[in-house]
């Protein structure tokens, strides 16, 4: 048994056990922190996988940034449990999408075993290193790099008009405030 | 041997379809369709390795860029409903749906005869 199979089922089933603890909790407090669990474990088996910089990208990125930003949300709300949707039958729905969704994964799983993948190919030294992404980058990958940067900035403005505060709300805010000292 | 990552790829892929269509808090359905992002990615990057072209790599990286756009927007989306409505559940998010709308035309009905 090599090392490469053993970390591979070590992280492989830290994935899949946290994802289906992050689906099926009901406080979202809880399936963040699962959610980062899995994607840690994510990005140890695409390290498995030659990918270093992805690797270095997901952690930064994924558990860094967008978990961030999602538990500085669901701090900042400050959702109180009465406030959460009252699932009383999640149990219930999880099996039956479960069951809907099996068909789909059992045929997947079967074309995936019956294709003849064969042996890999001899990888470079530094393949997936963050010197040979770049250069593939920059080179054949330039318009939707620049494409990407004209969304995130975009997406940017886009968040912030969503989120501002309109003006007649805040100064209706003030007077209902005004007005409930007076009384 | 790439099976095996294409079949974790698929099951993160499906529990991700389980959670968008199984729960109500819209905060868990956002990271449901995360999950599905990232199995999308460790399938690309199962198949760049077994290829062994760096493009995979590439896609990859703007499939977590895009997600990163998409995270902004998601969660101006969760402050602003949070703020009007008090709830995360999405049963109550039906502003364009046909049952408001029936309400108010009957509403409507009633007050005009």
């Amino acid at each position: 048994m090599n090392i490469e199979l053993i970390l591979f089922t070590i992280l492989a089933l830290l994935t899949l056990s946290s994802a289906i603890a992050m689906v099926s909790v009901h406080r979202p407090i809880d399936a963040a922190l699962s959610f980062i669990i899995t994607l840690i474990s994510l990005a140890g088996i695409f390290a498995l996988l030659h990918a270093s910089f992805l690797f270095v990208v997901q952690i930064i990125i994924y558990a860094g940034a967008i978990l961030t930003l999602i538990l500085f949300i669901i701090m900042f709300l400050n959702i109180k449990d009465e406030n959460l949707p009252k699932e009383p039958k999640k149990n219930l729905w999880l099996l039956g999408t479960s069951l809907l969704t099996l068909p789909f994964t059992l045929i997947m799983i079967k074309i995936i075993n019956s294709a003849n993948f064969g042996s890999c190919t001899q990888l470079d030294e530094n393949f997936g290193s963050i010197e040979a992404v770049g250069k593939v980058l920059y080179s054949s990958w330039v318009l939707p790099f620049e494409l990407i940067s004209i969304l995130l900035l975009v997406a940017l403005v886009g968040a912030i008009t969503l989120a501002k505060r309109e003006e007649s709300d805040t100064t209706k805010r003030v007077q209902e405030v005004s007005q409930k000292e007076v009384s | 041997m790439i099976e095996k990552y294409l079949i974790l790829a698929i099951l993160l892929f499906s529990i991700g379809i389980v959670g968008v269509l199984s729960r109500r808090n819209i905060i868990i359905i956002y990271m449901s369709i995360e999950l599905m992002l990232n199995a999308v990615n460790l399938a690309l990057l199962a198949v760049a390795s077994y290829v062994g072209s760096e493009d995979a790599h590439v896609i990859s990286l703007m499939i977590i860029a895009l997600a990163a756009a998409e995270a902004a927007l998601f969660m101006a989306l969760f402050v602003t409903l949070y703020r009007h409505k008090r709830s995360l559940d999405t049963s109550i998010f039906d502003l364009l749906g046909d049952k408001k709308a029936t309400q108010r035309s009957t509403v409507q009905g009633n007050t005009n005869a």
